[in-house]
């Protein structure tokens, strides 16, 4: 046994000692390369999630913004999952404020502890890339996304596509909207929807339901089934993972679909396409080049950090995806689509919104588009 | 404006709540026979979890929905008698090994899925297939019950079998008469020359082949891809149902169908503008009862032991 353990033991002295050499042998080499670009040139990015990559949408956006910095800007870059533990999330801003990274990105729920931190490392450069406070610190950019006004379109379509002639809508006059659950952030799109939708026809109905959970496709694909059961032949969802849920009951029950965050269709495409067809559009928030106009704005100086940016349709920092679904849609309804799409980004239409509305008002809109 | 009851008494409602029910009888199955036989198997959800992803991968490489069934009870009856080894043989808690299972459910079908797909959040881009849905003859052109009845997936009505199919197990046979001796009563039943390790870990298997099978229906006949944590807390209700079913098939089968119902009237109420969240508390409030029964009834079983 003994004799053993002495043998292990020499062998990982021996290897920790032979690692040393070559490694020391290596550096001379390795690091000619890098000595050209010294650290201190390069920029260094890091973005910290407040939970997983892989939602499809949200965070899978924001890292793809990292992506293009990377590539395009030539920055070194970082992704760290925090995961859904949101007593991890102030460690970890810690660690990377404390650590030699120009610019710390995160956003959503992280933006209280981004604003506190900030103050305190103010030497450090933050992008919050998606949140509704208006107030940040001095080295803060932050953005937020008109989500009302994509909601807007997307209404508008549904309005049009329910009273259209189009294969798959039916006589009645309603549409539908699921919501992953009953908060400011979901109900901005809600509001944005109905009054689209009432815009180009005024007697429309909106089933209106919340899964509660962002995660639970099954529960999604009840409740849409319960949509389309109802008279509904177009519905939006705005319920991450469980909105995927909603798109295949669109498909069972031959309705259509609208998705969100990032466009749903080509999810699909190419292992179930005729559940894509149904997705007729998306409302996208381009988070992707949010982030990297942001971080390029940085790279150039021209950055206003310690301002709130909303970013909508005019500024393209939200939209409909006009992909080949979109196209296949009556002309007539994409051009009203189109004048809309004008005439909010021209500030013509103003959008309401559900921050800063009490629960009062988006119940008195709910109940007047009520089935 | 529709009413309350315009809303519920449609065959669609219905098909609803035994589309709802399905997986949760199943996992309340499971739950039910591996507590019969005395080992509480709480690693449900995550066995649900890791058959779902199965039946989707098993399903994808080899385009053939049977297959994918059939990987995923494989995967269930395996995961369940891995519990088994640790809880039987190694002699760890059988609730500690559940929770493991569960978190090693979690975090290794996510892990296992990116792997496979480079994605952390769905298996979309893997082609699975889905298992078909049963048209019955004859009792389809039935109205009403035709449209309750007919049409269900092939899981469904293999859940409604399988619900049978425990009862007669558990009151007509040998192995039935052995698994309850053992739960009731362990030494009494080595005293007569039973394999009690042998039998719970015949039970436990039991058990993960149920749920395999509840984790089938939901990424192959309720939608038809895996989501990471789809099973959302499924296990757990079925663990409360089988408690208020009291260790009963028919008791565990009428509480399933009882979640079942409830949460598909949250589904549908909705259309009435109730408050969501009041709607959603139904299935959790009958929870909350489920687990008050069982507590009544778990303390009067020690009173009668005392």
């Amino acid at each position: 046994m003994k004799k053993i353990a002495l043998i292990l033991c020499t062998i990982l002295i021996l290897s920790i000692g032979l690692t040393a050499c070559t490694g020391g042998g290596k550096t001379p080499a390795d690091e000619a390369p890098q000595g050209q670009a010294p650290d201190t040139d390069k920029l260094k990015v890091v973005l910290l999630i407040p939970g997983n990559l892989g939602d499809k949408s949200f965070f899978d956006a924001a890292n793809a913004g990292l992506e293009l910095v990377k590539s395009k800007l030539g920055a070194e870059t970082k992704v760290i999952e925090m995961g859904t533990d949101s007593t991890k999330w102030e460690p970890n801003f810690i660690d990377a404020s404390e650590g030699d990274w120009d610019i710390i990105i995160s956003g959503n729920e992280t933006t209280e502890i981004m604003n506190t931190l900030a103050v305190e490392y103010p030497d450090k450069r933050y992008i919050d890339f998606d949140t509704s406070v208006e107030e940040t610190a001095e080295n803060v950019y932050s953005m937020f996304y008109s989500t009302n006004e994509v909601s807007y379109l997307a209404g508008a379509l549904a309005g049009l596509v329910t009273k259209s002639d189009m294969e798959l809508a039916n006589k009645e006059n309603v549409i539908g909207f699921l919501g992953g659950m009953d908060i400011p952030g979901i109900n901005d799109f809600l509001i944005g929807y109905i009054e689209g939708a009432k815009s180009v026809n005024p007697d429309v109905k909106v089933i209106i339901s919340y899964a509660g959970d962002f995660g639970d496709p099954a529960k999604g694909k009840e409740l849409g089934l319960v949509q389309y059961n109802s008279g509904a032949d177009i519905s939006f969802n705005v319920a991450g993972g469980t909105g995927l849920g909603l798109i295949d009951a669109a498909k069972d029950k031959n309705r259509y679909a609208i998705g969100v965050d990032s466009d749903q269709a080509m999810l699909f495409k190419d292992t179930d396409a005729e559940k894509a067809s149904r997705i007729v559009t998306s409302a996208v928030k381009r988070i992707d080049q949010a982030i990297y106009n942001a971080v390029k704005a940085h790279q150039e100086g021209t950055l206003e950090y310690g301002k709130h940016n909303q970013v909508g349709i005019a500024e393209d920092g939200v939209g409909l995806a006009k992909n080949e679904y979109y196209e296949k849609l009556p002309q007539d309804i994409k051009d009203q689509i189109k004048a809309i799409e004008e005439k909010i980004a021209k500030g013509e239409i103003k959008v309401g919104t559900a921050f800063g509305q009490s629960t009062e008002q988006i119940n008195e809109l709910r109940e007047s588009v009520k089935p | 404006m529709r009413s309350l009851l315009d809303i519920i008494l449609t065959p669609d409602f219905a098909f609803s709540a035994i589309r709802v029910t399905t997986p949760l009888l199943f996992a309340a199955l499971g739950a039910l026979i591996s507590d019969r036989a005395g080992a509480a198997n709480i690693g449900l959800e995550g066995i649900m979890l890791m058959a779902a992803l199965a039946g989707v991968v098993f399903s994808a490489y080899t385009q053939s929905a049977l297959i994918g069934l059939l990987g995923a009870i494989l995967i269930g009856l395996l995961t369940a008698s891995m519990l088994a080894y640790f809880t039987l043989k190694l002699k760890t808690d059988v609730i500690l090994g559940g929770i493991a299972l569960n978190f090693f459910a979690n975090g290794g079908t996510i892990f296992v899925l990116y792997y496979l797909t480079g994605d952390k959040g769905t298996s979309a881009s893997l082609a699975s297939m889905v298992l078909p849905n049963i048209h019955i003859p004859v009792i389809r052109n039935i109205p009403i019950l035709g449209e309750i009845v007919s049409g269900h997936n092939v899981l469904t009505y293999i859940a409604i079998l399988s619900a049978i199919g425990v009862w007669y197990v558990l009151e007509k046979t040998a192995l039935g008469l052995r698994i309850r001796s053992v739960g009731e009563n362990e030494n009494a039943a080595k005293s007569v020359g039973v394999n009690v390790m042998k039998i719970r870990y015949i039970a436990l298997a039991l058990s993960g082949v149920f749920a395999g099978m509840g984790g089938a229906f939901l990424s192959m006949g309720y939608v038809s891809w895996f989501s990471r944590g789809m099973s959302a807390g499924r296990g757990w209700i079925a663990l409360a149902a089988e408690a208020m079913g009291r260790g009963t098939v028919l008791g565990t089968t009428l509480s399933s169908v009882l979640f079942g119902v409830a949460d598909a009237l949250s589904n549908t109420l909705q259309l009435l503008n109730i408050p969501a969240e009041l709607i959603r508390i139904l299935p959790y409030v009958a929870t909350v009862v489920g687990l008050l029964a069982y507590a009544i009834r778990e303390t009067n079983k020690r009173k009668a032991k005392g």
